[in-house]
C-alpha cells in the first residue's frame, strides 16, 4: 500500500475547519466547566448541608457516566426543557461544562484542602475576615498548587471534545471522518488527526510538568 | 416543558428490554477483559519506566505519553479504520466480515493499549513512593535485592496503588462506551437502538446512565473490601496525601 | 573490626567523601557529627555497602568491600542498620517487622524467630505493642521497634543514622536510653547524631566531619573541651545552646 498524503493538503481547510470547531468546544467547555466547577468545588467544602449535599451527590453522579452517555442524555434533554430543537454545538456545549464541572470540582476542593489549617488561622489572627483571607491567602496558593491538574484536566477536556462526534458535531475527527467516507484514506486521515492532536496534548504536558518542578523548588 | 409523552415502559417491552440487558453483558465483558489486559501490561511498563536501563525506560516513557496525548476514540478509529485498511483489499474484506467479533476484538486491543499506559502510570507514582530507605532497611537486614522485593517492595506498592487502580478499572468500563462508535453492540449502543426504534431517547439513556451507576458501585464496593483487607493501618496515602 | 582507608566518593562533579580514614574496633562507639550535607551518613551507609564508593577501600571484619567476590548479603547479615525515618514495613505488625527478616533470611522456625523477637520488645522495652501496626506508634517506639529489628540478625555492629532527628523532643530519651543500654553491652556501634549527651556518655571516639572531609577527631574530653579548627567550634556553639 502507498500512501497519498495529498489528501490531507487536498482538504486541508475542511479538516481545519473542524480542528477550529474543536478549539472552540473545548475553550467553551474549560472556561464553563471551570466556572461552575469552582462553586461545585466550593460546595463541597460548604458546613451548611444544604450546599454540601447536592454539590456532593451532583459530582459523585457525573463521576460514574461516560461522557458520551452524558452527551445523548442532554442531547434529548435539552430540546424538550427549552421547547425547541437545537444545534449539536449547543448541546455538546452545555453537556461538556455539566459534564467536566464535576472534575474540576474535585480539583478544585483538593487544592483548597491543601492548604493548611494554619494558613487560615494565621490569617484570622491578623484580623481578616473568612472572604478577605480566602481573596489573599487560600486562593492564591491553591490556585498555584492545582495549576499541574488543571492543565491537565484542560487537555483532558480538549480530547474528550472529539466526543461530540456522536451527535454528528463536525469537530475535527468528524470532518477526518467524512473525508474518509469519501476519499477512503484512512491510514494517512486517522494518522494525521492523531499527530495533531498529540502535538498540542504533549507540548501543553511539558508545559505542566515545568510547572509541577518550579512547584517543587518553590 | 415540550409536551413529551414519557414512556418508562418502552424499557421493559419486548424486545427493548431484552436489547438493553445484552448491551450490559458486552459491556461487561468488554470491560473485564480490558481490566486484565490492561493491568497486566501496565504493571509490565510501569515496572520499565522505573528500571535502571535507559533504553527500556525510555521506550516505556514514550509508550505511556504516546497513548495519553491521543484522544482514546481517535486510537480507536485508528485501529478500526486505518489498521485494516493496510491490508490488501480481498484480506480487508476478510477481515471485517469473517472474524467474528472483529470489532469487539479491535477495542479490547485499542482500550486495553490505551489503559494500560494510565495504569503504568499509577504503577510508577505506587512504586516511586516508597523511599529508598526503606529498600534500604530491607537490605541492611540481610534480604537480597530479589527477597527485598518479594517480601516488602511489592507487597507494600500493591497496596498502595490500589485505591488509583479504583479509578482506573472504573474509567475502564465507561471507555467501553466508545466501543458503540465502532459498532460493538454494549449497552450505550444499544440505547441509543432503542430510541431509534421507540423515539424514547431520554428514557432509554437514562436507563444506561443507571447501569453505568450500578456497574460503580459493584466496582467500588468490590474494590473497597480488597481495600480494607489489605489495609495498612495508620498509614494515610491517599491521592495527594503528602504533596 | 572496620577499617576505612582512603575513601573518596562522588555524586557526579561533587566529591562528597574525601579521603575518610577511620578504624573501629571491636566493642567500641564511635559517633559522627557534623553539618547537614557533610557526608556523614553517605559514609555510614557506605559501611554496609548501601552507598558504593570510586576510591579507596572498606574492610568489615578484613573483608574488602572492593572484592568482587564479597557476599554483601552475608555482610549485611553481621551489620545492623537504624534509620532516620524508622523505615519499619508500615504493611506489617510491629512483631512481623521483626521476625521477617530471621524467617526468610536465616531460616529461623516462625515460633523461634518470634520468642526472640518478644525478647528484644522486652528490651526496647515496648511488649505490648506487638501486635500492633507501626502506623499506630509514635515516632519513638518506632525507632525502637527498628533497632530491635535490626538486633534481630544478631548482629556484630550497629549503625546508626540519624537516629532520634525525626523523633519529637520527649521521644528523644527513651531512644537514647536503649541505645545507652546498647553500647554499655558491649556492642559495636557507628552512629551519625547530634546528641552530644550521648557522645559524652558513651562515644570511645567523636568524629567531626564537614564537606566529606574528617576535620577533627578525639575522645569526648578533648573534643569538647579543646576543639581546634574553627568549624568544629562554630558547630558546638549551634548545637550546644
Amino acid at each position: 500500500m502507498n500512501f497519498e498524503w495529498q489528501v490531507i493538503s487536498n482538504n486541508f481547510f475542511f479538516l481545519m475547519g473542524g480542528l477550529v470547531t474543536t478549539f472552540e468546544l473545548a475553550l467553551i467547555a474549560i472556561a464553563g466547566g471551570l466556572t461552575l466547577g469552582i462553586l461545585v468545588g466550593m460546595g463541597r467544602l460548604s458546613k451548611f448541608k444544604f450546599i454540601y449535599y447536592p454539590a456532593t451527590l451532583f459530582v459523585n453522579l457525573m463521576r460514574t457516566q461516560p461522557l458520551i452517555l452524558v452527551i445523548f442524555w442532554f442531547y434529548f434533554l435539552v430540546p424538550l426543557i427549552i421547547g425547541r430543537p437545537i444545534g449539536g454545538f449547543t448541546s455538546a456545549v452545555i453537556a461538556f461544562t455539566i459534564f467536566e464541572a464535576s472534575y474540576f470540582a474535585e480539583i478544585i476542593r483538593a487544592g483548597i484542602q491543601s492548604i493548611s489549617k494554619g494558613q487560615m488561622e494565621a490569617a484570622y489572627s491578623s484580623g481578616f475576615t473568612y472572604w478577605q483571607a480566602m481573596r489573599y491567602f487560600i486562593i492564591p496558593q491553591a490556585l498555584k498548587n492545582m495549576m499541574p491538574s488543571l492543565i491537565t484536566q484542560a487537555v483532558v477536556v480538549f480530547q474528550d471534545t472529539s466526543l461530540a462526534y456522536v451527535i454528528g458535531l463536525r469537530e475535527f475527527l468528524r470532518s477526518a471522518n467524512i473525508v474518509d467516507a469519501r476519499e477512503m484514506r484512512s491510514v494517512e486521515l486517522y494518522l494525521f488527526v492523531g499527530l495533531v492532536y498529540f502535538i498540542v496534548c504533549f507540548s501543553m504536558s511539558r508545559i505542566c510538568k515545568k510547572l509541577e518542578l518550579k512547584k517543587g523548588y518553590a | 416543558m415540550l409536551n413529551y409523552d414519557f414512556k418508562w415502559s418502552i424499557l421493559w417491552t419486548d424486545p427493548y428490554g431484552g436489547w438493553i440487558l445484552e448491551g450490559v453483558a458486552t459491556t461487561i465483558k468488554l470491560g473485564v477483559l480490558c481490566c486484565i489486559f490492561s493491568m497486566l501490561l501496565g504493571i509490565v511498563i510501569g515496572t520499565l519506566r522505573i528500571t535502571q536501563f535507559k533504553p527500556l525506560r525510555i521506550f516505556a516513557e514514550a509508550y505511556t505519553e504516546f497513548f495519553r496525548d491521543i484522544p482514546l476514540l481517535v486510537q480507536l478509529f485508528f485501529w478500526y479504520f486505518a489498521v485494516p485498511s493496510l491490508l490488501p483489499e480481498n484480506m480487508r474484506t476478510w477481515v471485517y466480515q469473517e472474524i467474528p467479533d472483529f470489532e469487539f476484538w479491535i477495542v479490547v486491543v485499542g482500550l486495553s493499549l490505551y489503559s494500560s499506559s494510565r495504569v503504568a502510570e499509577q504503577i510508577r507514582a505506587g512504586i516511586n513512593s516508597i523511599s529508598p530507605d526503606q529498600f534500604n532497611a530491607a537490605l541492611s537486614t540481610g534480604f537480597s535485592h530479589y527477597q527485598a522485593y518479594r517480601y516488602i517492595i511489592i507487597p507494600l506498592a500493591i497496596r498502595l496503588v490500589i485505591p488509583p487502580l479504583t479509578t482506573e478499572i472504573l474509567t475502564i468500563f465507561k471507555n467501553t462506551a466508545l466501543a458503540m462508535t465502532v459498532g460493538v453492540l454494549e449497552t450505550t449502543f444499544m440505547s441509543q437502538q432503542v430510541e431509534a426504534y421507540t423515539f424514547h431517547g431520554l428514557e432509554a439513556t437514562t436507563a444506561a446512565c443507571l447501569i453505568y451507576m450500578i456497574i460503580t458501585l459493584i466496582v467500588v464496593g468490590a474494590m473497597g473490601r480488597i481495600e480494607k483487607r489489605l489495609a495498612v493501618p495508620g498509614l494515610i496515602i491517599r491521592k495527594g496525601a503528602n504533596s | 573490626m572496620i577499617e576505612i582507608i582512603n575513601v573518596s566518593k562522588w555524586f557526579g562533579e561533587l566529591k562528597v567523601l574525601d579521603n575518610v580514614k577511620e578504624t573501629i574496633n571491636k566493642g567500641q562507639v564511635v559517633v559522627i557529627c557534623g553539618p547537614s550535607g557533610s557526608g556523614k551518613s553517605t559514609l555510614l551507609k557506605s559501611l554496609n555497602g548501601l552507598e558504593p564508593f570510586q576510591e579507596g577501600d572498606i574492610r568489615v571484619d578484613g573483608i574488602s568491600l572492593n572484592d568482587p567476590k564479597t557476599n554483601f548479603i552475608k555482610l549485611r547479615q553481621k551489620m545492623g542498620m537504624v534509620f532516620q525515618r524508622f523505615e519499619l514495613y508500615p504493611h506489617m505488625k510491629v512483631i512481623e517487622n521483626i521476625t521477617i527478616a530471621p524467617t526468610k533470611v536465616l531460616n529461623q522456625s516462625k515460633s523461634q524467630a518470634g520468642k526472640k523477637a518478644m525478647e528484644l520488645l522486652e528490651r526496647v522495652g515496648i511488649p505490648e505493642q506487638a501486635d500492633k501496626y507501626p502506623g499506630n506508634l509514635s515516632g519513638g517506639q518506632q525507632q525502637r521497634v527498628a533497632i530491635a529489628r535490626a538486633l534481630a540478625m544478631e548482629p556484630d555492629i550497629m549503625l546508626f543514622d540519624e537516629p532520634t532527628s525525626a523523633l519529637d523532643p520527649e521521644m528523644i530519651k527513651e531512644v537514647l536510653d536503649v541505645m545507652v543500654d546498647l553500647a554499655q553491652s558491649g556492642m559495636t556501634m557507628a552512629v551519625v547524631t547530634h546528641e552530644m549527651g550521648f557522645a559524652k556518655e558513651v562515644a570511645d571516639e567523636i568524629i567531626f566531619m564537614d564537606e566529606g572531609r574528617i576535620i577533627e577527631r578525639g575522645t569526648d574530653k578533648s573534643f569538647f573541651e579543646n576543639p581546634e579548627s574553627e568549624r568544629l567550634k562554630e558547630f558546638l556553639r549551634k548545637i550546644l545552646i
